[in-house]
Parts: C-alpha cells; sequence; structure tokens
C-alpha cells in the first residue's frame, strides 16, 4: 500500500516586489507589485508503506513547500496528493492524527515546564489513551534514553536533548507516517548518530514511513533507501542512492605509493588496454583513476606484481561530490569530464532555512 | 462531541498555564497589579476630570463610574481567554502556525488555549465591587432580573470583544508584514465607556456599529442606570455580540485559509 | 562609525514603510482617538471658560499636539530589547564592534522620524481643518517644539531601554513591560494635563521624568508655559536626560557581567 502518492502537484506563490531605496519603498506604500513564483512545478511520486525516503535539494528548492503541502498546512495550486489514503488539505484535523512532525527549527514543547507536561497535554490534544500514552512514552524514553530529562523545563535542555524531546512528542500518538524537516540540523555528530540509529529502529520495529529533508548527506547515507532530489521545483532525481552512486559516480581512484621512483609510461605499459588513466604526484607516488564498472583488483593485481608497493589507498566519490555534481550540471545529462574539488559552491547552510 | 474536546484541552493548557507561572511567581504579582494599574488609571482620569466638572454629558461621577465598573467585567473575561496581542510576531513570524496546523484541533481554539491568562479575571472581579458601590452610592433598586441581565450583558459583550480582536488578529494572514493595529486599538476601545451623546455623529456611528466598543461599556450598563434606561440599545447587547463573534470567525477561517494558500 | 548608526536609523525607516496596513490604519486611529478627546475634553469643558489653566482652545491643541508628539516618541524598544534577551541574540550583539544600546536608540528614532514625517505631518494638517487649533505662529517656537520633542523621544526611550534590560535580572519582564506603559501614558500628560490633577499629585508628579515627555513639550507648544519658563522646561528634559544615563549604564555593566558569567 502507499503512504504517500503525489501527482502534478503544484504551488504557486504571490511574492511582493520591494522597489529599491526610499523612493521605492514610498511608491510601495501606495501601490504594490507582485510576481508569481511557482515553488513546486508538477512533481509526481509515491512512496510506499514503510520506506524511508530523503527529500534533498538545495535552499529554495520547493523541499519545504512540498512537507507543508503533504502535511496539511498548505493547500496546492494543482494536483493530487494522498497521505495515508487522505487528502492532507481537506479533513485536517482527521488526517493529522495519523502523522507526526518535526520541524527541526522550530519547537512544539513548551518553553518554561517539565518535557512531560508537553507530552501531557499533546496526549489530550490527540486524544491517546493513558495506557497506550504510557506504554508509548516509556518505550520511547527507554530507547532515547530521556529518563531524567522528563522534568526538566524545555529551555534548561541542550539543543540534542530538546531535539530527541521533539522527537517523543511527534511520536506519542503513534503515527504510521513521519515527517522530519531537518531534523539533526546544528546537532554534533553524537546526537545525530543516535538520532539516525532512533529512527532505523522506528521504521524496522513500528513500520513507520518517513520522509526527511536535510542538507546532511549523510543522514541520507545511513537511512534512506530512496532518495528525492529537487531542483529549482522539479525532481530531478528519485531512485535508491546506490543508483545515483553507480549513475553520477566517475569512478574511483587509487593512489599507489611506490618504494622506487617510477615513470608515466612504465605505469601506462603495465595497464594498457584497460581504459584506466594514470597521473603523477611526485618521483613516488601516482595515481589510477578506474571507471565505475571495472574491477579495482582487476588493476591491482597487475600493479602490485610488478611494482615494490609502500603503500595504497582508494578513493571512493563520496555522495557529497556526487549531489554538488548533479546540481552542477542540472542534473540532466551527465559529464564524465568535471574534475574533482572544484571550487563549487558549498550545499550546506547551517544556518540558512528553505 | 467537540466541544467537550476542546473544555478538556481547556483544562490541560490551564495546568501548563499554572505550571508555567509558578517557575515566575514573582512576574505573576506584576501582572496582576499592572492589569489593577491599568484600570486604576482609567478610574483616576474619571476621578480627575469630576474634580474640574460636576457632570460629563447630563451623567454624573458615580454613573460614569458604574459604568466602567460594568466594563471591567467583560474586559476581564475577554482578556482571560483571548489573549492575542502577540498573535502576528509569535505565530506568522516565527512560523508557529504551522505546527498549530499539524494538530488535530481547531486552529483557533488551539491559538487562544496556548494563550490563555487567567489574572485578568481579577480585573472582573474588581470591576463587579466597583459598579457593586456605584449601585449602592446611585441608590439604584436591585431587581431579581438585574443578575440574569448581567449576565446575558456581559456575555454579549466579552463576544463582541473576542469578534472584533479575533478579526483584527486574523489580519495577520492577510499582510505579509507584523501588524501594530492591535495595540493602537487599544485606545479606541476606552471611549465606549463615556456617555455616548457627548460625541459627535461619525464617532457615535463609530463606536456603535463599526467598531462596536460602546456596546461593552455604556449601552448595556445604561440597562441599570434609571436615568439612561435605553431598553433598545441596551438589548442589541447580545444581539451585536452573535453578529460580531460570528464576523471574527468568519474572518479568522478565511484568513487561515489563505496563510494556506487555499484561493484568496 | 556614525555613519553606521545612520543606516539603522535609515534601514528601520525604510522597514516602516513596508508595513502598509500600519500606516494606513495609523492615520485613522490616530484621527479617532485626537476626535474622541477632542469631544470629550468639549463636554468636559461644558460651558466653563477655563478649567486646571488651559482655555478650552489651549485644551484641544494640547490634546492634539500630545498625540501627534506621541506618535514620534512612542516606540517598542523595551519589547525588542526583552526579546533579544530571551532569545540571546543579545550576545551575537555585543560581539559587533558598535554599541548595542545607541543601535536600538537609533533603530527608534528611525521609527519615530517615519511617524513625524508620514504620520505627523499629514496627520497635523487634517486635524487642524477639522478641529478648532491654534498653532503658534512664532517660528521659534516651532523650533523649540521640535527639540523638546527630541528630548521627550529621548527620555521615554532611556525609560524603555531600561524596562528592556530588566529581562536580563527576571527571568519574565512581561509584567513590567505592561506596568510601564500604563505609567507613561498616565503620568505624561496624554491623557490628562499634569495641571488637571490634585495640588499633591501634581507636587509629586513634578519630581518624575514621565512629564518630561508630554507635558511639558505639549503646554510650551500651547503657549501655557511662555517666556523664560520655556528654557526652564527645556532644561529639565535635558536635565532627565543626563540622569537617565547613568542607571543606564549601571544596568548595562551589570547585564554583562552577567552574560559572562552565566553564559547567556
Amino acid at each position: 500500500m502507499l503512504a504517500i502518492e503525489v501527482e502534478r502537484l503544484r504551488k504557486q506563490f504571490k511574492v511582493q516586489k520591494n522597489r529599491e531605496g526610499l523612493k521605492g519603498a514610498l511608491l510601495d506604500l501606495f501601490k504594490r507589485e507582485y510576481t508569481e513564483v511557482t515553488a513546486v512545478k508538477d512533481i509526481s511520486f509515491r512512496i510506499p508503506q514503510g520506506e524511508i525516503c530523503g527529500y534533498i535539494g538545495e535552499n529554495g528548492a520547493g523541499k519545504s513547500t512540498t512537507i507543508k503541502m503533504l502535511t496539511g498546512i498548505l493547500v496546492p495550486t494543482s494536483g493530487k496528493i494522498l497521505v495515508n489514503g487522505y487528502v492532507p488539505y481537506k479533513d485536517r484535523e482527521t488526517f493529522v492524527q495519523g502523522i507526526g512532525v518535526v520541524f527541526g527549527q522550530r519547537s512544539q514543547l513548551w518553553w518554561d515546564i517539565g518535557v512531560i507536561e508537553s507530552f501531557r497535554l499533546l496526549r489530550k490534544v490527540y486524544r491517546v489513551d493513558e495506557r497506550d500514552f504510557k506504554r508509548r512514552l516509556d518505550e520511547l524514553v527507554e530507547t532515547l534514553q530521556l529518563g531524567d530529562l522528563l522534568n526538566r523545563p524545555v529551555r534548561k535542555l541542550s539543543l540534542g536533548q530538546r531535539m530527541r524531546c521533539e522527537l517523543v512528542a511527534a511520536l506519542l500518538h503513534n503515527p504510521s507516517i513521519l515527517f522530519l524537516d531537518e531534523p539533526t540540523i546544528g546537532l554534533d555528530i553524537v546526537v545525530k548518530t543516535e538520532i539516525r540509529e532512533f529512527l532505523k529502529r522506528l521504521n524496522r520495529e513500528h513500520g513507520t514511513t518517513i520522509l526527511l529533508t536535510t542538507h546532511d548527506l549523510q543522514d541520507i547515507e545511513a537511512l534512506c533507501s530512496r532518495v528525492i532530489m529537487l531542483d529549482d521545483g522539479n525532481i530531478i532525481y528519485d531512485g535508491s542512492l546506490e543508483e545515483l552512486k553507480s549513475r553520477w559516480s566517475k569512478g574511483r581512484e587509487v593512489q599507489f605509493q611506490f618504494s622506487d621512483p617510477v615513470s608515466l609510461q612504465a605505469l601506462s605499459a603495465l595497464t594498457a588496454g584497460q581504459g584506466v588513466r594514470w597521473t603523477k604526484e611526485n618521483e613516488m607516488t601516482a595515481k589510477v583513476w578506474i571507471p565505475r564498472e571495472m574491477n579495482v583488483s582487476d588493476v591491482l593485481s597487475r600493479v602490485v606484481g610488478a611494482m615494490e608497493i609502500s603503500d595504497i589507498k582508494i578513493f571512493e566519490t563520496n555522495t557529497d561530490e556526487i549531489v554538488r555534481e548533479i546540481y552542477r550540471t542540472g542534473g540532466s545529462e551527465k559529464t564524465a569530464e568535471a574534475e574533482n574539488g572544484e571550487a563549487l559552491p558549498a550545499m550546506a547552510g547551517a544556518d540558512s532555512r528553505d | 462531541m467537540k466541544i467537550g474536546y476542546t473544555l478538556s484541552l481547556f483544562r490541560e493548557y490551564l495546568a501548563n498555564y499554572i505550571k508555567t507561572k509558578m517557575t515566575y511567581r514573582a512576574d505573576f504579582w506584576v501582572e496582576v497589579v499592572s492589569d489593577l494599574m491599568f484600570s486604576a488609571m482609567n478610574l483616576v482620569f474619571i476621578f480627575v476630570v469630576f474634580q474640574h466638572t460636576p457632570s460629563l454629558g447630563d451623567w454624573s461621577q458615580a454613573e460614569v463610574v458604574f459604568v466602567y465598573g460594568y466594563f471591567m467585567i467583560p474586559y476581564g473575561i475577554f482578556g482571560a481567554f483571548v489573549n492575542l496581542w502577540n498573535f502576528s510576531e509569535r505565530y506568522i513570524v516565527k512560523g508557529e502556525m504551522d505546527r498549530v496546523l499539524t494538530r488535530p484541533a481547531g486552529s483557533l481554539s488551539q491559538v487562544l488555549l496556548e494563550n490563555v491568562d487567567p489574572p485578568s479575571l481579577i480585573g472582573s472581579l474588581v470591576g463587579l465591587g466597583i459598579m457593586g458601590a456605584a449601585w449602592a452610592r446611585l441608590g439604584l433598586p436591585l431587581d431579581w432580573y438585574d443578575p440574569l441581565v448581567l449576565i446575558v450583558m456581559v456575555a454579549g459583550s466579552v463576544l463582541i470583544y473576542m469578534g472584533i480582536y479575533i478579526a483584527l488578529a486574523a489580519i495577520s494572514f492577510y499582510s505579509d508584514a507584523p501588524t501594530g493595529i492591535v495595540p493602537l486599538m487599544f485606545n479606541i476601545q476606552n471611549y465606549g465607556r463615556y456617555p455616548i451623546q457627548i460625541y459627535n455623529k461619525g464617532i457615535r456611528f463609530l463606536l456603535t456599529w463599526v467598531l462596536p466598543f460602546a456596546f461593552v461599556g455604556v449601552y448595556p450598563a445604561a440597562f441599570f442606570l434609571e436615568r439612561h434606561h435605553h431598553l433598545l440599545m441596551a438589548w442589541l447587547t447580545p444581539v451585536m455580540g452573535a453578529i460580531f463573534a460570528a464576523i471574527g470567525l468568519a474572518v479568522w477561517n478565511h484568513g487561515v485559509k489563505r496563510y494556506r494558500g487555499a484561493g484568496s | 562609525m556614525i555613519s553606521a548608526y545612520v543606516d539603522f536609523i535609515r534601514i528601520r525607516f525604510l522597514t516602516m514603510l513596508a508595513y502598509r496596513v500600519n500606516y494606513y490604519s495609523g492615520i485613522v486611529i490616530y484621527a479617532i482617538n485626537i476626535g474622541a478627546y477632542y469631544f470629550m475634553w468639549k463636554a468636559i469643558y461644558g460651558d466653563a471658560e477655563q478649567l486646571g489653566g488651559f482655555t478650552a482652545g489651549q485644551m484641544t491643541t494640547y490634546v492634539a499636539v500630545s498625540w501627534m508628539a506621541r506618535a514620534f516618541y512612542f516606540n517598542n524598544l523595551d519589547r525588542e530589547i526583552s526579546n533579544d534577551i530571551r532569545d540571546g541574540s543579545v550576545a551575537v550583539q555585543m560581539t559587533r564592534p558598535y554599541s548595542y544600546i545607541m543601535v536600538k536608540m537609533m533603530q527608534g528614532f528611525g521609527e519615530g522620524l517615519f511617524r513625524l514625517l508620514l504620520f505627523m505631518a499629514p496627520g497635523m494638517v487634517v486635524v487642524t481643518l477639522i478641529f478648532p487649533i491654534e498653532l503658534p505662529t512664532d517660528p521659534v517656537l516651532w523650533m523649540i517644539f521640535l527639540v523638546m520633542i527630541w528630548f521627550s523621544f529621548l527620555i521615554n526611550s532611556q525609560i524603555n531601554v531600561m524596562t528592556g534590560l530588566f529581562a536580563f535580572f527576571v527571568e519574565n519582564n512581561e509584567g513590567l513591560m505592561r506596568m510601564k506603559r500604563v505609567t507613561v501614558d498616565l503620568l505624561s500628560g496624554v491623557v490628562v494635563p499634569i495641571a488637571f490633577f490634585p495640588g499633591w499629585a501634581s507636587e509629586v508628579l513634578k519630581w518624575l521624568p514621565f512629564q518630561a515627555i508630554t507635558y511639558l513639550p505639549g503646554s510650551v507648544f500651547t503657549g501655557r508655559i511662555a517666556g523664560s519658563a520655556v528654557w526652564e522646561a527645556l532644561l529639565v528634559q535635558a536635565a532627565w536626560f543626563v540622569a537617565l544615563i547613568a542607571p543606564i549604564a549601571l544596568m548595562w555593566r551589570a547585564a554583562r557581567k552577567r552574560l559572562f558569567v552565566q553564559g547567556g
């Protein structure tokens, strides 16, 4: 069964134009100008139950707008959405009973009082039975190790502690779909790992469908079986992480540290006919580029037999680079020529919002 | 069913309110005192003015004070349940409205419940006291139906206030900039507490039909003041209450629809 | 450095321009306020020629001018500062190479300037046409009045800054801010000129900074204070401005210490 079904979904906003300078501002006071912006452009995708799907894209790509439509906050301009069998923006109050939402940058907890009080209140809001609530809370508190935090006010919690509490708050009513908007933003590695482990376990044990947006591709690598990549309101990739890697990866590189000085000709001669490319780093170090479809061991066996080697390093193109590359090329065609390590704009802007 | 659910939520939110306030105990009292000072300031105004004149229109000091006492009752109740001064800043600019919309309860009831402010009710009690004192001073008779009429009038006045301020808060849904209208409105509400005939036609019309603050003061209170008895205007209070509450609700719902981008 | 501060004024001015709804509603509401008080004072005066040393004409002018002055000096610096403190952004501000309080004052000034030029100036023209207001003809008096409302702005902002800075020392200063708003409106003379208070009260009020905000400039503008007394009034304002610098500096020092010790 499908958890989320989206067809030709579109969202347009009217954005006020601000004219420049004092004169412009005065003009704006009397007559405003607007421009129409299409944040999401006719996208379609389906997410089956029990999947963890990563929803990625640069700032302003339309991620948050999509999440807001899927959670019933925004009404789409056109297109079809079905989440959990409901049209989110229609029976909002019934629909949200079955979903959990965490906005990484906003709290849903009472700032000044013990966390447990917020949980109790949410129990009432979601009409969770007292017994179910207790069982569920105990389970969550145990897995997230919140025991001694429950009576502390939110303002006295660290960001990591708070985020764990936010997760509990979103899960108390046992939703079958969990939406996470930047769940690991601003957290340290230890907390990030904890949260990832928790989400995996939640998915495994309860079959919860999870859709998360993130700027941290390690979240995706650790969690997601599926990635949807958005650029300027369009889906530019939808598929497994593995496929993403194999389709866009530019192969691997192996760096050899030799015991004696070597020449490029000698190395090229060794691997003649294999379609690999050698580059020399210095007298005793050289790198070989191996295309994706070839086995690294085939190349290694030829070199290891002929030369004396003191060290070998294998470089796999990582997801960060792949994703950066896709954005750079617009995603439609892949360019094999592209070099690593070029000055590209960094993806993750930890403090900027969508 | 739905009302029962909202009422049960009210209890929970109230409990959280009390727990919050317990952590800021000193502040709680400052708030109560400042509420009372606000009323005291208006009374001071009345007393100072009547030092220089025997009557306002043809209303005596005790009568004006009586109206003020009446006003404090619905105002206190309104303040306890509709505390939307920060709405634009907190829910629209900081985006908490999104969270509200992901919860299975009505958006308006959630926003109102999250901001309950019970100490405001102390003002109502003080108002009742002031009204009582003025009642005795004026030597007004107390009929058996007076308390019942008072309840109906107060309910109507509270609804008018709720309707106006909910509609004003909902303006934030339409305007993309934070609005400072609500604090400005604060001054206008004062004028409904003075004898309406002192104003010119324009302001009288405004206070009666457009921003009907006169129904949260002089019209309903006059029911009890024999000298200024005006049955029609007094009994319009609950009617206006129903109309303005409906308007407030409609503006809110339309605003939420617009916020979510459904038509405009 | 100076140009940076000027830029804060400019940016706040432009920000205010962006709030269109506020602008239009502000004009309407200020006009209603002046109108309502005009009629109220008319009723208070009745047939009386002079009350509390004000002729009816002077009173009308006083009401109009004090509301217009309020448009200039009024700001929400207290709320802004306490929000900055509560959400911790004040710590970021402290790392910048400028004085936080100066920046806030500049922003308040940008806001005031906006209202002075776009509210007060057109508003004054409209009000002069509708109500019988006697404007002074002496250009020197206008200059003095401008200087005086500049001091009004400074003193009122200083009080706001102090109220806001209290957020460093108490967990929640909401009640305190409300109390301040009420106190300033009553004791500064916007609602009732200080001369109307009973003798002992106006004697006490003369020793508080609030009268320097509205009552003194209003009195000078209406010609109730004339001759050398004008310079005295100006001196009182200047003295209060200087006197209030010390407590702010002390509070700021204590606040910084607290911030360093507690880590925000």
